[in-house]
């Protein structure tokens, strides 16, 4: 796995944003301004991206611009120690690559079963449909952790990329008071 | 690498290690820390749950089984300061009756000691980390101690809207008293109210190991290693006694810590799973596990949460996240009729948007984005926390599995019994009534998984090595010259939140050891 140390991740931390990868070079930028800029994800192809903000749409709406995938391929390629994801919480082994990709290929399959198409290229309805199913544990044929995990574990990904950054907060007209702020808002 | 010998080498930096090495230190001892995760400034602790995330449990895991697992990083620790760094600072004590479960009602364990023998802790604790809160109001319920040396902290419509509706179900509620500054205490400023003391507070008004007995510990001279994560404990070629720890330094090397006392301070999962890994042929079942009992008796409280949505704004977004108000009523163990066991009920709290997501956490797409604007207004909680019984069952033991120092991983079998069962559903029954009678427009009860608190229990203490790892101080009956700290050492569990009782308990412990030293060294 790709790795920045520490001194790199408190560099990020305190500038509000993440380190990504552009031409070669590591730039610190929030995870939808990395969206905006195509930048190229570390460890997910271009499917597990596109399912994953196809994922992130339907469970939290603006979650794939606010770069729901960029935020969790950027995720995936640090440490775990170091990792802000979610799957931390969730007391997942690392490494937590391994959930995001078994999530995506359970979907699918799934997706798959119920209409013959990959998840991301199912109809908005369909979408729907299927991640209510999929809350519940109700797909057929579904294998690998329970859907309902997988629904909780990307939902709160999607929270954290649409409502937990100060961008988010104004949203909701919450005022965000904090302590030591995200610098950039985030 | 072997380093030189010290007089107490304490693994885990948390609340539990903290006092001792604080207590040890400042008598003239020479203390070293071992912690597994980071060390933090309070420079380190950024507003945001995102970010805040950084100092939850990283490194090897605790495999998590049974029909209700241990969930415990969202509320664990990692780094110097443990789960102290970021806890909800919620101080309330043990009653009497905790002490005398099996006396009183012919279940799990008696303690070896009283509520009275803890009590000139619990106000010492308080007023060496500060403590606000109402005692003359808590002492409707238990017997009368020193006051608390900071008034109650403010209140906000989130915790103040509740009242009638515990009033009209005849529930009293008193101010909660919480590790918090109302006021600005020893150096200390007051709290600011924004609700992000789980994300750790930089101010230092939350009363964390790092702003309190860590600073006195390394004033007085006790040196803190982080990133140094502890394999094994060592023993004499008799198995007598304990000589050091084995250690993997910050670059993963190899170390030997030697001294003259050990103290496991590491949490309740990871005290039985190092006393598991140190066996040797003179303790082929592990150090202090003559009995078996080592990783036995795991507990926890659940939590039970309502929800209620209000007319009017009840700005949620202020406060704290510990609780405003509290309540005893129901602490005796036969408070309900169809359950059994302490309920420790709570109200009033500060909200994140995480927390207004997992409120409905059924919610997703657009109706979960009209809820969140509701809710960002409208939303108030209630929890109530509740006593699970001591079983055996409940367990960490060590798999084949391994960690990248070679170490066997912890296992976790949790599952809560009919009574945890049958009291959560009571609670959650009681706080619909509440919510009612408290004017709330809508509110339902977080179902779904029994939610798991404060991991408990794994090297009890009790009057034997036929029926505990510990005595009442935390020495084992077993090694002398080997102790252990922390929730790992409680019996039962009670219902309220552990940390001050930790405190309390390991103020205790680490005095004891003090006086009793020449017997320790010998």
């Amino acid at each position: 796995m790709a790795s920045i140390g520490r001194r790199g991740f408190v560099k990020g931390a305190t500038a509000g944003a993440l380190a990504f990868v552009v031409g070669g070079v590591e730039v610190i930028m929030a995870a939808h301004e990395a969206r905006a800029r195509g930048v190229p994800f570390r460890l997910l192809d271009a499917h597990q991206g596109e399912t994953l903000e196809a994922l992130g749409e339907t469970l939290v709406p603006q979650a794939r611009e606010a770069g729901i995938a960029h935020f969790i391929d950027q995720q995936l390629s640090v440490p775990p120690g170091e990792s802000l994801l979610q799957a931390r919480i969730f007391s997942f082994r690392p490494p937590f690559a391994e959930f995001y990709r078994a999530a995506i290929v359970a979907v699918d399959a799934g997706s798959n079963r119920m209409s013959g198409r990959d998840f991301a290229q199912l109809t908005t309805g369909d979408q729907r449909a299927f991640v209510n199913l999929m809350r519940q544990n109700k797909v057929e044929g579904w294998t690998g952790r329970p859907g309902a995990q997988v629904y909780a574990v990307l939902r709160a990904d999607a929270v954290d990329v649409v409502y937990g950054t100060m961008e988010g907060y104004e949203a909701l007209g919450i005022p965000y008071m904090p302590h030591i702020p995200p610098e950039k808002r985030w | 690498m072997t380093n030189e010998k010290v007089d107490v080498v304490i693994v885990g930096a948390g609340a539990s290690g903290s006092v001792y090495a604080s207590v040890l230190a400042k008598a003239g001892k020479k203390v070293v820390l071992l912690e597994t995760g980071p060390d933090w400034e309070l420079t380190d602790l950024i507003s945001s749950e995102i970010w805040g995330r950084r100092v939850k449990p990283a490194g090897a895991p605790v495999l998590l089984e049974g029909k209700n697992p241990m969930t415990y990083s969202a509320q664990g620790g990692w780094g110097v300061g443990g789960a102290a760094l970021h806890y909800f600072a919620n101080f309330p004590r043990l009653l009497p009756t905790d002490f005398r479960m099996k006396s009183e009602h012919d279940r799990g364990s008696d303690w070896p000691i009283a509520y009275e023998d803890v009590a000139p802790f619990y106000d010492k604790v308080a007023r060496d980390t500060g403590v606000s809160g109402d005692a003359k109001a808590e002492e409707k319920w238990r017997p009368a101690g020193e006051a608390y040396p900071m008034p109650p902290m403010k209140t906000f419509r989130n915790g103040d809207i509740w009242l009638k509706g515990f009033e009209a179900n005849g529930i009293r509620m008193v101010p909660a008293p919480v590790g918090m500054n109302s006021v600005e205490y020893q150096g200390r400023p007051a709290c600011l109210y924004d609700g992000w003391c789980h994300v750790g507070c930089p101010i230092g008004a939350l009363a964390n190991p790092q702003v309190t007995y860590l600073g006195n510990a390394r004033s007085a001279g006790a040196e803190v290693r982080a990133l140094s994560t502890v394999t094994r404990v060592l023993t004499n070629p008799a198995g007598t006694r304990v000589t050091g720890v084995e250690y993997y330094d910050d670059k993963h090397q190899k170390q030997v810590q030697e001294a003259s006392v050990v103290v496991l301070a590491a949490w309740s999962a990871q005290n039985p799973r190092l006393l598991l890994n140190s066996a040797t042929d003179k303790h082929a079942k592990g150090l202090g596990n003559a009995s078996g009992l080592v990783g036995k008796f795991m507990m926890s409280h659940h939590v039970a949460s309502t929800w209620g949505m209000f007319d009017e704004d009840v700005q949620n977004h202020m406060g704290t996240i510990a609780v405003q108000y509290m309540s005893y009523e129901h602490y005796p163990k036969t408070s309900h009729a169809t359950a059994f066991g302490s309920s420790f009920v709570t109200a009033g709290f500060a909200v994140k948007t995480t927390d207004l997501a997992n409120s409905r956490a059924d919610l997703f797409g657009p109706e979960l984005a009209d809820y969140m604007k509701r809710a960002a207004r409208n939303l108030a909680g209630i929890k109530t926390f509740g006593e699970e019984q001591p079983r055996m069952e409940n367990r960490v033991e060590l798999v084949s599995d391994k960690d990248e120092f070679g170490m066997p991983l912890g296992k976790l079998t949790h599952t809560y019994d009919e009574d945890a069962v049958a009291l959560w559903n009571a609670n959650l029954e009681q706080g619909l009534k509440v919510a009612k009678a408290a004017g709330a427009k809508e509110s339902w009860s977080a179902r779904g998984s029994i939610p798991t608190s404060h991991l408990m229990g794994g090297t009890i203490m009790g009057t034997g090595a036929a029926n505990s790892v510990v005595d009442s101080y935390g020495q084992s009956h077993e090694i002398p010259n080997l102790w252990v700290a922390g929730p790992s050492i409680f019996p039962t569990a009670g219902a309220s939140n552990p940390t001050f009782t930790i405190f309390a308990l390991s103020q205790r412990g680490a005095e004891r050891m003090a006086s009793q030293w020449g017997t320790l060294t010998n």
